[in-house]
């Protein structure tokens, strides 16, 4: 572990992803120290400041209601990163678990795990979640689901090909010839094998998962007003385009610099663990 | 007399394909008493791992595959064993060797936890101190050295050599009535794998292991072996004790196979000559070692 964070800061593209992330997570960590004015998460009204260019004290500007923008994209990030978070700790355990069960028991198990997660990787992943969420209500729980329901096939086809290929290895074998159990087998001996690849894509994905979480709030989907993010910033602000530029292009920069953090890193992992996809 | 470690009688195995049927064992029959260290000599595709494969039950989850004929052990058919008590049979009354033995040993864990793990198949719940004494004790039955730094590797850490004699060692901790090692060693280098098999050989005589050793090695096989069973496609066709089968071939596929060996002293590699039509010519056994006159 220690070596690995010698090599990310080596490289200069993962030491930018690494500050990038760091002022992400930095920044959504302390959001209450750094952002001015904190109540602006809030329904707060103050019409005497309202649709400002970015000036002191207000940097990036305020809305279209007088809240200081700086301030809700910062906050914003707070709620990415929860989602993001959340988002994965479900789906991984769950893919990982189906792929690793259809990847080395094969057969029947094989054969109806892998056409469910064809079922969902079949429809656009962006439909399905808009799909979902037209089902229950637009909240950010739901949203949560909604994106949690179109990631886990990924990890099952990710680790379904691992599984398939580290079944073959001699350990495997071995471990069967010794009278290691099937689970004893995919937890122990398979999924160790398989851990670099995971964490690679988790890098990789932590970034899209927020890019596509703010796409379902852009179509209005996702989180509902007051509460600050990122897709709703920018889709409230297109429509004041190009006159309040302010309104989209801060919070689509905030994207911006999260996903391209994470990618960035999830690019160097990838070399780093030799994991690939 | 008690009954020999294993026996197989007209063991028959065809895989169900889709285009029909593909017989691969036409029906062998092999015994191993107590002890004894017994040879299954044959080409790439005779049937000589899948052998081992059905005497540790591996091949039986395979839906594909047709087993007929019988296999015992220590006087009890294995096809009679529930499930569950011929599972607990696997690692701690027989074990197994293979070719390669750096990808046998998982990448991720150093050798300690692997051992423990093979210890826990006999003594469930073992402790950490008296697991790595026994595995310190049967690491130095194998000439290494420096048990605790091995212990403490990895796989990849450690030369095929040491994997080898790591893998010995794991395999005849729980001191196993029976080892199948599957071409032991293919995977090394001869001085290496000289040196291997003759830890492995003084080794087996002291615990009076019986092994069933797979090898298409005839020069390995002429030094381990007591007895010899020559597999060609399916059929075992010559049988008898180790020195005499080599001095005094009987069957043509034997003869050719031993014609094939390419000699040190030069002189090219030996043309093999090909005829189906002779090498499955009936089963020979040399005097007094046919499968009834030695069960008798």
């Amino acid at each position: 572990m220690k070596k690995t964070l010698t090599i990310l800061t080596r490289n200069p593209l993962s030491l930018i992803g690494l500050i990038l992330v760091g002022i992400v997570v930095l920044s959504a960590i302390f959001a209450d120290v750094i952002t001015p004015f904190p109540e602006h998460v809030g329904a707060v009204v103050d019409f005497s400041n309202f649709n400002k260019p970015p000036q002191w004290p207000n940097i990036f500007g305020t809305d279209l209601v007088g809240r200081d923008l700086f301030t809700r994209v910062v906050y914003a990030y707070r709620i990415s990163l929860v989602l993001g978070i959340v988002v994965l700790a479900i789906a991984v355990p769950v893919g990982v678990a189906i792929g690793l069960a259809a990847g080395y028991l094969g057969g029947w198990t094989e054969y109806l795990l892998m056409r469910i997660t064809d079922v969902f990787l079949s429809i656009p992943p962006l439909v399905l979640a808009m799909s979902v969420m037209g089902l229950l209500e637009p909240t950010l729980t739901n949203g949560m689901i909604a994106v949690t329901v179109m990631w886990w096939p990924w990890y099952t086809r990710l680790v379904y090909n691992l599984a398939r290929s580290e079944k073959e290895e001699g350990y495997v074998l071995a471990a069967e010839v010794i009278g290691a159990s099937k689970a004893h087998i995919m937890v122990r001996e398979i999924l160790p094998n398989c851990v670099p690849s995971i964490l690679t894509k988790m890098t990789l994905d932590f970034g899209f998962v927020i890019l596509i979480a703010s796409s379902l709030s852009f179509l209005g989907l996702g989180v509902q007003p007051p509460t600050p993010d990122l897709g709703s910033m920018v889709a409230e602000g297109a429509k004041y385009l190009p006159d309040s530029w302010w309104l989209t292009v801060f919070p689509g920069l905030a994207i911006l610099i999260a996903v391209f953090g994470f990618n960035l890193i999830g690019d160097a992992l990838r070399e780093i663990l030799g994991g690939d996809q | 007399m008690s009954a020999p470690t294993l026996k197989i009688d007209d063991l028959k195995l065809s895989f169900k394909t889709w285009s029909g049927t593909a017989q691969v064992l036409h029906g062998i029959s092999l015994h191993i008493k107590k002890g004894e260290r017994v040879a299954l000599v044959g080409e790439s595709g005779s049937g000589k791992s899948v052998t081992a494969r059905i005497v540790l039950g591996m091949l039986q989850q395979l839906k594909s595959a047709r087993i007929a004929g019988s296999v015992e052990f220590e006087g009890v058919n294995l096809e009679t064993l529930k499930p569950a008590s011929r599972h607990a049979l696997r690692g701690t009354r027989m074990s197994m060797i293979f070719q390669d033995p750096t990808s046998s040993l998982n990448p991720v864990y150093p050798i300690f936890a692997q051992f423990k793990e093979v210890l826990e198949r006999a003594q469930p719940g073992i402790t950490n101190e008296k697991a790595r004494e026994k595995a310190i004790s049967a690491l130095a039955d194998v000439a290494i050295n420096e048990p605790d730094r091995v212990l403490d590797s990895y796989a990849f850490q450690l030369s095929g050599g040491m994997n080898q004699r790591v893998m010995i060692a794991m395999a005849l901790a729980n001191n196993p009535a029976l080892l199948l090692a599957d071409e032991p060693g293919t995977a090394l280098d001869v001085t290496v794998q000289a040196q291997t098999l003759k830890l492995m050989s003084e080794l087996v005589k002291k615990h009076h292991t019986s092994v069933l050793f797979i090898s298409h090695n005839l020069g390995v096989v002429r030094e381990f072996a007591d007895r010899v069973y020559v597999i060609y496609k399916g059929n075992i066709v010559e049988q008898g004790p180790t020195e005499r089968l080599f001095d005094d071939p009987k069957h043509p596929y034997t003869r050719a196979l031993l014609s094939a060996v390419p000699r040190i002293t030069g002189g090219g590699i030996p043309d093999l000559d090909d005829d189906p039509g002779r090498f499955t010519a009936p089963l020979v056994a040399h005097e007094g070692y046919s499968e009834r006159e030695l069960l008798a």
